[in-house]
């Protein structure tokens, strides 16, 4: 079943915690069919960075909750993010942050676009929620 | 019980994997068929349930065994 609903994502930081608080609730969101649009800028690019995402820094002082994850049996970032990207998420990666960075599109995963605030505004001017992360 | 014309193993998964896999899977199966979901997860039981209402299918039945959860949810 079709709806509507939007939800737009600004994720801006680039920890481990913060990638999960992202693709927890953008995978979720897809799930639920929900289209789902995240824009990464400043940290927040390591979320989708070709290497960068693969080893995501645990919070200073919280590197024992690694146990924890593995414990509970938490999918990984690249399993989230593989989910995402199969059910539709549409990811816009910051270019002002990007030359910042030095970074190319070459340099992030597959199907991303590259864009600046006002491509994400426009995606999230209809957007029924609206999160930053 | 009900008779599921599929049956999800999410045992072990942890969220949002249950609600993902569900996805999946309902998208297998024919409007008014029934999936049958096991799950470990006790965070299922509430998200399993808010996952049918948005996509407006209907939770028949839900049940408890050994700390597995099972769900019965029939497709829209």
């Amino acid at each position: 079943m079709e709806n509507n609903t939007r939800v737009a994502i600004i994720a801006a930081n680039g920890g481990m915690f913060d990638a999960y608080k992202v693709f927890n609730i953008a995978t979720a969101a897809a799930a639920s069919d929900k289209e789902v649009g995240i824009f990464f800028t400043f940290e927040g690019l390591n979320l989708i960075h070709k290497e960068a995402y693969k080893n995501l820094p645990l919070p200073e002082g919280k590197e024992h909750f690694q146990e924890g994850f593995e414990k509970a049996n938490v999918p990984s970032i690249s399993e989230l993010l593989g989910m995402a990207q199969e059910m539709g998420v549409k990811m816009i990666g910051c270019q002002m942050t990007m030359d910042v960075m030095n970074l190319e599109k070459d340099n992030f995963v597959d199907g991303i676009e590259v864009g600046g605030a006002a491509s994400f505004i426009e995606f999230a001017k209809d957007a029924d929620i609206s999160l930053t992360f | 019980m009900m008779e599921a014309a599929k049956v999800l193993d999410a045992k072990g998964m942890a969220c949002p994997m249950p609600v993902v896999k569900t996805k999946k899977a309902i998208d297998e199966i024919e409007s008014g068929d029934i999936l049958e979901v096991h799950a470990t997860d006790k965070g299922a039981k509430s998200d399993l349930a808010a996952w049918a209402k948005s996509g407006g299918h209907e939770l028949m039945e839900e049940a408890e065994e050994d700390d597995v959860l099972k769900f019965w949810i029939k497709k829209a």
